[in-house]
């Protein structure tokens, strides 16, 4: 088979199950689904960010609580009552302009620095930008901002199901966004500054702009999928948006691999079911941290390329298609 | 921190108050700069570290009712311990592999360690700190400043380590070597330095100054598995004033930041706004001290 051809078959393949399985699904279990598609959506920002660019953050959900607060603080019961389709907008923007914002001094880091960056700027926000008591008409403060879900085209997405389906096509949309960034014109600037900064400004591409821009669309993304998390949890509450959850996302992403979009999806199944399975194990779910860990620890040691990459790439080999694309997936330290 | 009658009559005892806090920064901070010198990782598991084992302190001194230093040398054991496992399981088969491959490893460690603990003590509620000695004062002469007794020993534990992994680097043949290997590991092996033993050396030091960073600030902060795990942002910063090389420095910073966190208190209510202190600290440290073309060696 054509290895073109495969992957567009694979991918309406992968459509088909994801809307039919959660249609027999009971509500939890769509809720569940439904919570999957948004983390993956916030992996896609960093994917973005880190499979493209090559600079990591540590500090994707402070976006993504950015754009959940403003839905929040706007649309909330408490709130303005505005409607989820202008709150949503603003809290994107909002996100965006925080990207903007670390990613001028970020501009002037790289790798080891950046890292502490973000990660000084999770911290920063949670212990005074998210603090209770610092702006409490932005976050709700101790008492959790309560958004209800949106209407789309005259009908109201409260059902499990049909927000599930809603946030699906939103996540379908940002990949689409993502792809056509990573093989058009913008992935191949991308990817030029990712190899060499040094090269890339030779061939006279704008760095500083590229490079704001890369931070920018990636926290508007996180922000994207924060206002659907408020709306999906019908809740917003800070804690929900600390570092361990950047922290746990960055690990997810390193887990499943960087930069390709199937890792994406299995990272947002992963964040998701696999604290439910270890539910029905009887299993307390704080052990996922724990795993995680080690899966990080483990791979890192044993298998640098990504967990999820990997098995794409010795599965292209096995079945003869998409094997060479998945040998350009370069290792996690190249591209750091 | 005590209410509010006028900011500027409580500076003195504040200053006391954010030179012990600075203190604690210095240990975990200068644990920081010699893992980060001699192996040339940034352990962003360093503050997981200090809450591991600050958790094994609590468990012998709080829980068993043990002597309050039995749980500090169960503490600083613990700590060795961890930083033995990290360096010999997950650095020491990475060795040539870039630095960054190790940080995200350490990033690993810092999930670990948080959910474990998590799990063994329970990740949200409060904690009873580990007292070291009691908390009676006295008062300094000719004014109203009350010193601790628990803030005087935290202070002088602060210096005795400074002033001992001085020495250490300077005057004993583990510090030479560990000065070598930072400088060049080849060369130092070259010398016949066992760059491993080494490495493993430096991470177990290192591992133990948090420790006891992480037990002698069990008094001065709501102690949970959360947030003790954050200090690493006050260690990073405090090390970031040291360039991530100079240890005196380190210390400067670290009582600098204890300080400038501990000012603010005496004149806004909560802790947000020290929190954004650190925060500018850290930015500004990053944006002078880190420009392109600083060079992101070993330099010592």
């Amino acid at each position: 088979m054509n290895p073109a051809t495969a992957r567009r078959a694979s991918v309406f393949a992968g459509i088909v199950l994801a809307v039919a399985i959660p249609g027999l699904m009971t509500d939890y279990y769509r809720s569940l689904a439904a919570l999957a598609v948004i983390v993956a959506i916030l992996i896609l920002s960093l994917n973005l960010l880190t499979g493209f660019v090559g600079q990591i953050s540590f500090c994707q959900y402070t976006f993504a609580g950015l754009g959940a607060m403003t839905v929040g603080a706007l649309s909330g019961a408490q709130g303005h009552h505005w409607s989820f389709w202008i709150s949503m907008p603003l809290g994107v923007l909002f996100a965006a302009l925080g990207g903007f914002l670390v990613g001028i001094p970020a501009l002037r880091l790289s790798g080891l620095f950046l890292a502490i960056l973000t990660l000084g700027v999770a911290l920063g926000a949670d212990r005074y930008l998210f603090a209770n008591g610092t702006w409490n008409s932005f976050t709700g403060g101790v008492n959790p901002r309560t958004p209800s879900r949106p209407t789309l085209f005259g009908y109201h997405l409260t059902g499990q199901y049909s927000f599930y389906l809603f946030a699906f096509v939103i996540f379908l949309l940002v990949a689409l966004l993502v792809w056509n960034m990573r093989i058009g014109k913008t992935g191949r600037v991308l990817r030029a500054i990712r190899e060499s900064e040094v090269a890339a400004s030779t061939m006279g591409l704008n760095l500083v702009k590229w490079k704001l821009a890369a931070f920018t669309v990636s926290a508007a993304i996180a922000g994207l999928g924060g206002a659907l998390l408020a709306v999906q949890i019908g809740s917003v509450s800070p804690a929900s948006y600390d570092f361990l959850h950047s922290i746990t996302l960055a690990a997810v992403v390193v887990v499943a691999g960087v930069g390709s979009l199937a890792s994406a999806a299995i990272g947002g199944l992963f964040v998701w079911w696999v604290p439910e399975l270890l539910n029905h194990l009887g299993v307390n779910a704080q052990f996922f941290p724990l795993i995680l860990g080690t899966l990080l620890v483990t791979q890192l040691v044993f298998a640098p390329q990504g967990g999820v990459v990997k098995l794409q790439h010795d599965l292209g080999k096995l079945l003869k298609i998409g094997g060479r694309r998945a040998a350009l997936e370069p290792e996690l330290a190249e591209v750091l | 921190m005590g209410i509010l009658a006028s900011g500027w009559s409580l500076l003195p005892s504040f200053t006391v108050i954010g030179l012990v806090l600075g203190g604690t920064y210095a240990l975990a901070a200068m644990g920081l700069v010699l893992i980060y010198r001699v192996s040339g990782v940034l352990n962003f598991a360093h503050g997981a570290v200090a809450m591991f084992s600050t958790f094994i302190a609590y468990q012998v001194a709080v829980r068993w009712h043990l002597p309050s230093v039995v749980g500090l040398l169960a503490a600083i054991a613990a700590g060795m311990v961890i930083g033995y496992i990290v360096e010999r399981l997950t650095m020491r088969p990475l060795t040539g592999r870039p630095a960054l491959t190790k940080v995200v490893i350490t990033i690993g460690w810092l999930l670990i360690l948080q959910a474990g603990a998590g799990l063994i003590w329970g990740a949200t509620s409060y904690h009873e700190p580990v007292h070291l000695v009691s908390r009676s004062g006295f008062r300094l002469i000719g004014t109203q400043v009350v010193i601790g007794y628990d803030q005087l020993t935290t202070l002088i534990v602060a210096l005795v380590f400074a002033v001992a992994t001085a020495l250490l680097l300077k005057r004993t043949i583990l510090g030479t070597s560990m000065r070598a290997v930072a400088d060049d590991p080849d060369t130092g092996k070259l010398w016949g330095i066992s760059v491993n033993r080494v490495t493993a050396a430096s991470w177990m030091a290192g591992s133990a100054m948090a420790a006891v960073a992480g037990v002698l600030i069990t008094p001065l902060i709501n102690f949970n598995t959360y947030s003790l795990t954050l200090i690493v942002i006050d260690a990073f910063t405090a090390a970031l004033i040291g360039r991530l090389t100079s240890l005196p420095w380190t210390f400067v910073g670290a009582m600098f930041l204890g300080i400038a966190e501990t000012y603010p208190r005496a004149f806004f209510n909560g802790a947000g706004v020290s929190s954004l202190v650190a925060f500018i600290l850290m930015l500004a440290t990053l944006a002078f001290l880190f420009r392109p073309g600083f060079s992101r060696g070993r330099t010592v």
